[in-house]
């Protein structure tokens, strides 16, 4: 019976892959984008500003030594990044207010806010 | 050295999850008498899942140059729901055939019977380890890079520790199983578990919010940072293991009763 629920887990997998390969890719799409460096858990900005109500992207580059990840629970995004690398972030509209993220390779000093206004 | 404890921390958080599982299932085995056959057969399935987690973890960083980014969310969204799944139905499967080995399965069941248990056991053991594998081996490749790159001593240091620490907790654990009483351990256990599978669904769901495809109904019913701070090292632990969110959003908090209620449920009938 666990054999039945193997095939079926591999089944489900197999087609969110398709789906996956169906959902258009949103890379190029024109919205605000936003900076955002972390070197060794150091971000800067630590306090980032935002508009709300407004979808908008978050580009992320790390300028450290070491690998990060760009994690936020409030926001509902990780990412990590090897030294020298960048991605990006899409985030949906926010509700005005103080969302907080940190790197979670890097927790103590890895804290920062993002503040939509 | 801040870091190799940090690494060394994230090392044991991604691997005791399949420790725990592995752990359990392998003093459950211990416990029951007939079960000692089985243990041949979950540490095959560790093998296996050891040999998947590599190929997962490789396939994952595949995955993430060809996929889009809602893609990649969608991708790992459906893996913690699987995991959640998994876990919930090896409590279940573990509480129905405690009664099977506790009758002398040599004469009252025969051989094919018993032999389906122990690849039920195998593939549990192999789905666990290869899922959570998966995630270190990504997890391990995007660290090792930098300054904490393969060549360097911290990397393998770090790893080493992690290690160690993983198998410490498989220890304690087989420990436990002896020296608290059964039923206590058990019960223990099992609430650690299903703790573990709320968690990921918890997870889950949230990608699936994060990328729009489930709404967020109300954003934030109450902030309980005060008490416990999500984004702190304890939090986040408390959060990895639990489910617990110091500002949840309406639907999980509807997702985080529903998942107790039906388990409450599931439990009761099952007694």
């Amino acid at each position: 019976m666990v054999s039945m629920n193997f095939s079926r887990i591999v089944s489900v997998l197999l087609g969110s892959l398709l789906l996956t390969a169906i959902a258009p890719a949103k890379a190029g799409e024109d919205i605000p984008s936003f900076r955002l460096e972390c070197n060794n858990g150091v971000f800067k900005p630590q306090k980032l500003v935002v508009p709300a109500a407004q979808k908008f992207r978050i580009d992320l580059f790390n300028t450290g030594t070491e690998a990060i990840e760009f994690e936020s629970l409030q926001l509902r995004k990780e990412k990590a990044l090897n030294p020298g690398g960048n991605s990006f972030v899409v985030i949906y509209p926010l509700d005005p207010g103080e969302y907080k993220f940190f790197d979670d390779f890097h927790i103590k000093v890895g804290q920062g806010t993002l503040v939509a206004k | 050295m801040q870091n190799l404890a940090q690494i060394f921390f994230v090392m044991w958080r991604e691997t005791v999850e399949a420790m725990l599982v592995v752990g359990i299932l392998h003093a459950w085995l211990l416990h029951h008498a007939s079960g000692k056959a089985g243990i041949r057969y979950l540490w095959l399935g560790v093998l296996m899942g050891l040999g998947g987690a590599l190929l997962l973890g490789l396939g994952i960083e595949a995955l993430s140059t060809v996929l889009s980014d809602e893609g990649q969310e969608i991708f790992q969204s459906v893996l913690q729901f699987a995991a959640a799944a998994l876990i919930v139905q090896m409590v279940f499967w573990m509480r129905r055939n405690a009664r099977n080995l506790k009758k002398d399965m040599e004469f009252t069941l025969g051989q094919r019977a018993q032999e389906k248990n122990w690849w039920g056991v195998a593939s549990l053991a192999a789905i666990a380890v290869a899922r959570e594998g998966g995630e270190t081996v990504v997890f391990l490749s995007s660290l090792a890079t930098g300054s904490n790159s393969l060549a360097s001593p911290t990397f393998w240091i770090a790893l080493g520790l992690g290690v160690v620490l993983a198998a410490l907790t498989f220890y304690a654990l087989q420990l436990g199983g002896k020296l608290i009483s059964w039923r206590l351990f058990f019960k223990a256990t099992e609430t650690m578990l299903l703790m573990l599978a709320c968690a990921l669904l918890i997870g889950a769901v949230e990608r699936m919010i994060g990328i729009q495809i489930v709404p967020a109904l109300v954003n934030q019913l109450w902030d309980s940072s005060a008490l416990l701070e999500d984004s702190s090292v304890f939090g986040g632990v408390v959060s990895a293991f639990t489910g617990y969110r110091a500002r949840p959003s309406l639907t999980i908090l509807l997702v985080f009763s529903a998942y107790w209620a039906g388990v409450r449920w599931k439990l009761l009938r099952s007694r």
